[in-house]
């Protein structure tokens, strides 16, 4: 036993069979499609329930569809979320938000802010670049939400749709409640 | 109910209890700990079972019922959770959802709803209804209130408590069916008390408040309880905070004295404490006559320094202190015990001076306590209640809303001697609600007390025992009111014979009966020999001993009756003792380690004089604004200026403040730790619910900290160490409890009274002083207390201001026609001392030939009136003048502006 051991382990090291072995691999490799890619130049597809930077979205008419309900700041797991609230002088009852924050340093992408969300004004994107070297700047206000909404908006939208929040883009008008305003009469179907 | 001793014994949900006979199936259940759903059903509130979500079966009786409605029976069997129960809550609720917008996202009451909670507990996730549902536009009732209509339940719980409890009846449903809503009377805009209890009330997020509407989430809030700073009712409020911003006071059911209401004040009048005008910093007068902002050290050290220089060189008697009686019996007891200790004089006072002393004297006169021999419980159980001069609704609103409830709901007879014209408005007015209302004209509340001893006396209504065991006292009464003729008193008082004699039979023949004594006699010149006779008129009738029977003065600031007891007035050291009370000296000396200061005592206008004669140099006013609170002629800002050094302590740069020489700012009620001891003498707790306002310190911190500058310190780590001292200084002050004993009458003081002590002055104080005749065609210019404001400090809540934000002269419908003015004009109010122009507001509880005006406005009028001084309790009087009235047009005012160019 011990001859044969000592043979092999001769051969072996006469041979250089361990490099041989690792240049297997090497050499398999050199065949194969790259696993990786070169970011920034290249970037990879993003799946639609990717959880991303959070952006505030408006109905197709322009209005802010956020109102400003604070469940998203009581849903958020790591307090990251602000918002400030009054009402709309010239909409009675119509509650909005005057100032929205999310530390976005403090945020645990869970999304559960855009679960709470009763009118779906909150929304995952697949935006992940915005490195900065002013961490100021990471702390969103209700201006730049909007803008990421606006710029993701597709993004937005199939995040929705991906979560189940939403169906298609008619349920995003007539949304599952008709607030601030109650029902107008003129309005009502018999569906 | 509790009353009844009969005891049921009942099942409910297999658990077995006992409770008292008359109880409602929904307290048995609640009591066992079990919660029947409900909308409409509230203690406070008689049963209307309009809500029908409290269903429960009975057994032996076929259909369900309304545990709110049904009175608990010997051997009943209830079941709450069966599931035909269960389904009809869900049937109710279905209903009730049928018409609801589900907008729970934005309520204001969403997360503390009761709509809310039952649908998560019942889950009627599917509805029947496709119908539209109702549509009705926000409505704002006021300038505090709103109502969102959709949302409403129609409980009617609002209008049932502004009927039942407040006795204002401004609200009203109205429409039927689906379309009910809660409105007020239409066509105005909703002139109510404001008390907010609609808002309290509502189960859902029907009436919401103006002032936080989408401010807030209710789980956002941080809770205080602590103590409203507003009147001597001494109600406890829950401060509700998000972050550091104030949202809303409010009081849950069966909190403090109050139970859970609140008046306008405590509701709406939060904002004051966070004014922006607030003193931030220490100020300390420069050179040019402006304020610096200093350090807490430079102006501390300042004061110090020249305390102790003017102590030094005029003697300790060269400083004098004022003190406000919105601080806490803490603050109190420590500023006199500076005064006292380090400064060592006894000039020092409090806003107990402007009335409330005249009460606790004649109390420690007659019957030896300082403090009501009753409480509101009393009020409650009381046969008879009488109220003399107190405009009670005005300045004790919670006492009024016991005073309600006696009459109301137990039945007591009211009497009323005030000068209101018993008119029903949708403001609540105690006189309505009175048996005999006795309109007595204005400050002539002499001639009607005595009046009213005359009719006790000479109708035979003086209990036999008093008239044998005091026979001199009865004798020597009746021989002083027989000099007091029938016509002479209804000359005086406008009172006729037979309408005193008839109250004073109610009073006289009732069990228990209540007097309760307000502003207009304690403010008044012999306020204290008011007070007396109507002790007497309590001896005669054999009322003073009688438990459940007693005299109450209800006190205007908050802590009036703790600055009495904290020896924080002229003439008594802590307890109250008076100055030379060996016994009491001697504690103190033992408490203070220090000999207690020989010096004489010097009451406010004595503190003004000799600082306008120039024997006090200094003087330390700690909140207190005698410039603004006393008229022109009173030569305070003379005094003041001829002070060589004056500090002020306050929230806000007061006219006072404006001329000191340092600046402190002092905290509000809602940013210390402390006590209060309201009118009825019961200690509360107030907590800190704030943070202090930038530099601001409590105020018994400045007084320390001065105290270790002129090296005497006295020094605390907490504010309880102060309360511990102050227990060993009074022992057994503190806090009672839910329900505290009452003192009883003192024996000893009483007998001593009635055998001599009424001798000295029984002669005067059983005359008519012939009253100043008021000038041919004056109207008499009375500045009263509103409902809406207490003192200058509320004029900085915001919500208050909304309400009532500038002073209007108050006459009555038939005055404004006689002098030919309407609503909103502008009248032209002129006498010897000077004229004033306001706008008119009718209002027509005010008394022929009298206007009233706001005194939290006086500003404009303060010339007008002037200031005489009790000559034997030093009390300031003023707030009585006499003005003709003109009318006074844009026309008038451009040829005033011409013949002025």
């Amino acid at each position: 036993m011990d001859t044969q051991k000592q043979t092999t382990r001769l051969l072996d090291a006469v041979l250089f069979r361990e490099i041989w072995k690792a240049m297997k691999v090497t050499f398999k490799h050199m065949f194969h499609r790259p696993m990786t890619f070169q970011y920034p130049r290249e970037k990879r597809t993003i799946p639609d329930a990717h959880r991303g930077a959070l952006g505030l979205l408006r109905y197709d008419n322009g209005q802010e569809r956020c109102v400003g309900c604070d469940l998203c700041e009581a849903a958020c797991p790591s307090r990251c979320i602000k918002v400030i609230s009054e009402e709309d002088k010239s909409l009675p009852l119509q509650r909005y938000a005057t100032e929205f924050y999310i530390d976005i340093t403090k945020c645990v992408f869970c999304g559960y802010c855009v679960e709470a969300c009763p009118v779906n004004a909150l929304a995952m994107t697949k935006m992940y670049e915005y490195s900065t070297h002013d961490k100021r700047t990471l702390l969103f206000d209700k201006e730049r939400l909007y803008e990421i909404g606006e710029q993701h908006l597709e993004d937005a939208k199939k995040y929705l749709y991906a979560h189940n929040q939403e169906h298609d883009d008619e349920e995003s008008r007539a949304y599952r409640y008709h607030f601030p305003q109650p029902i107008e009469k003129t309005e009502a179907s018999d569906s | 109910m509790s009353n009844t001793s009969t005891m049921v014994t009942l099942t409910i949900d297999g658990i077995r209890t006992e409770v008292p006979e008359g109880t409602l199936v929904i307290e048995a259940a609640r009591q066992v700990g079990i919660m029947v759903p409900h909308f409409c059903y509230h203690p406070k509130l008689e049963p209307d079972a309009n809500c029908r979500m409290c269903l429960v079966e009975i057994e032996k009786i076929p259909k369900l019922q309304t545990s709110c409605s049904t009175r608990v029976a010997e051997g009943m069997v209830v079941r709450s959770s069966v599931p035909h129960v269960e389904s009809a809550r869900k049937s109710v609720l279905e209903l009730l959802l049928g018409n609801h917008p589900l907008d729970c996202p934005v309520c204001d009451q969403g997360g503390r709803c009761d709509l809310q909670d039952f649908s998560h507990e019942y889950t009627p996730t599917v509805s029947r209804f496709k119908e539209l549902k109702r549509v009705f536009p926000k409505q704002y009732l006021g300038p505090v209130i709103e109502t969102q209509m959709n949302r409403c339940v129609s409980c009617m719980r609002c209008v049932r408590y502004c009927d039942e409890v407040m006795d204002a009846q401004a609200l009203a449903a109205e429409g039927r069916g689906t379309i009910t809503q809660i409105t007020h009377w239409a066509g105005n805009e909703l002139e109510c008390d404001m008390c907010g209890g609609c808002i309290q009330i509502c189960p859902v997020g029907a009436i919401t408040s103006r002032l936080s509407m989408y401010d807030y989430r209710p789980w956002m809030l941080k809770r205080t309880e602590t103590i409203c700073s507003y009147c001597g009712d001494g109600c406890q409020i829950t401060v509700q905070r998000k972050d550091d911003q104030l949202i809303e006071v409010n009081s849950a059911l069966g909190a403090g004295r109050n139970n859970g209401d609140l008046c306008v004040r405590g509701y709406f009048g939060y904002h004051a404490a966070e004014h922006p005008d607030r003193v931030q910093q220490p100020l300390v007068r420069q050179a040019d006559g402006s304020f610096a902002e200093v350090t807490w050290e430079e102006a501390l050290d300042r004061v110090a320094r020249q305390f102790t220089r003017i102590k030094a060189t005029h003697g300790s008697d060269a400083i004098g202190g004022l003190i406000t009686t919105r601080c806490t019996n803490e603050d109190l007891y420590l500023f006199q015990k500076f005064m006292r200790v380090v400064i060592g004089t006894n000039q020092i006072d409090s806003g107990a001076r402007y009335g409330h002393i005249n009460g606790v004297r004649a109390l420690r006169r007659v019957q030896g306590t300082h403090r009501w021999t009753i409480r509101y419980e009393d009020l409650a159980q009381a046969d008879a209640i009488m109220l003399v001069g107190t405009n009670v609704n005005e300045s004790n609103p919670i006492t009024a809303l016991h005073v309600k409830q006696a009459v109301k709901r137990k039945g007591a007879q009211l009497v009323t001697l005030e000068s209101l014209l018993p008119v029903r408005s949708t403001v609540s007015n105690i006189t309505t609600l009175s048996k005999h209302h006795l309109e007595v004209k204005s400050g002539q509340f002499s001639a009607a007390i005595l009046g009213l001893v005359k009719a006790v006396v000479e109708s035979n209504l003086v209990q036999e025992d008093v008239a044998r065991e005091a026979p001199e006292f009865v004798q020597t009464i009746r021989t002083n009111v027989a000099k007091v003729s029938w016509d002479a008193i209804r000359e005086q008082s406008g009172l006729s014979q037979t309408d005193v004699e008839t109250a004073a039979r109610t009073y006289s023949q009732a069990e228990r009966a209540v007097v309760l004594v307000g502003r207009e006699v304690l403010r008044s010149l012999g306020g204290e020999g008011l007070v007396t006779n109507l002790m007497d008129l309590q001896i005669l009738t054999g009322h003073l001993r009688r438990s459940g029977s007693g005299l109450g003065c209800l006190a205007e600031g908050s802590n009036d009756q703790g600055a009495v007891e904290m020896g924080a007035v002229a003439e008594y050291f802590p307890g109250p003792a008076g100055l030379h009370d060996e016994e009491s000296q001697k504690t103190l000396t033992r408490t203070w380690g220090q000999a207690v200061p020989a010096g004489a005592p010097a009451t406010l206008p004595e503190v003004l004089t000799r600082a306008r004669t120039g024997d006090i140099k200094s003087l330390f006013i700690v909140g207190d604004n005698p410039v603004e609170s006393l008229p022109g002629d009173a030569g305070v800002t003379e005094a003041l200026d001829a002070l060589e050094f004056l500090v002020c302590q306050d929230l806000f740069l007061t006219e006072t403040a404006k001329r000191a020489h340092v600046v402190f700012p002092a905290c509000s009620a809602m940013e210390k730790d402390g006590t209060f001891t309201n009118t009825e003498g019961h200690v509360q707790s107030v907590r800190q619910a704030t943070e202090p306002l930038g530099e601001s310190r409590p105020d018994w911190e400045m007084f320390s900290a001065l105290s270790v500058l002129m090296d005497h310190p006295i020094e605390y780590n907490e504010v309880k160490e102060i309360f511990k001292e102050i227990r060993g200084v009074i022992p057994g002050y503190g806090l009672l409890g839910p329900a505290s004993t009452p003192p009883k009458v003192d024996e000893k003081t009483v007998a001593q009274y009635v055998t001599s002590g009424f001798k000295e002055d029984v002669d005067q104080r059983y005359t008519l002083d012939a009253s100043p005749a008021a000038p041919e065609g004056a109207l008499t210019l009375r500045l009263v207390q509103s409902l809406y404001h207490s003192g200058k400090y509320s004029t900085r809540a915001k919500g208050l201001m909304e309400i009532e934000g500038e002073g209007r002269l108050h006459v009555n419908a038939r005055e404004a026609g006689r002098l030919g003015i309407e609503e909103g004009q502008t009248v032209r109010l002129a006498n010897d001392g000077g004229q004033a122009t306001v706008s008119v507001k009718l209002n027509d509880r005010v008394p022929d030939a009298v206007a009233w005006f706001p005194e939290h406005f006086d500003e404009p009028v303060r010339a007008l009136f002037s200031l005489k001084v009790d000559p034997h309790t030093h009390v300031p009087v003023w707030k009585t003048a006499h003005v003709t009235v003109t009318k006074w047009s844009s026309t008038n005012r451009s040829i005033e502006e011409r013949s002025r160019v």
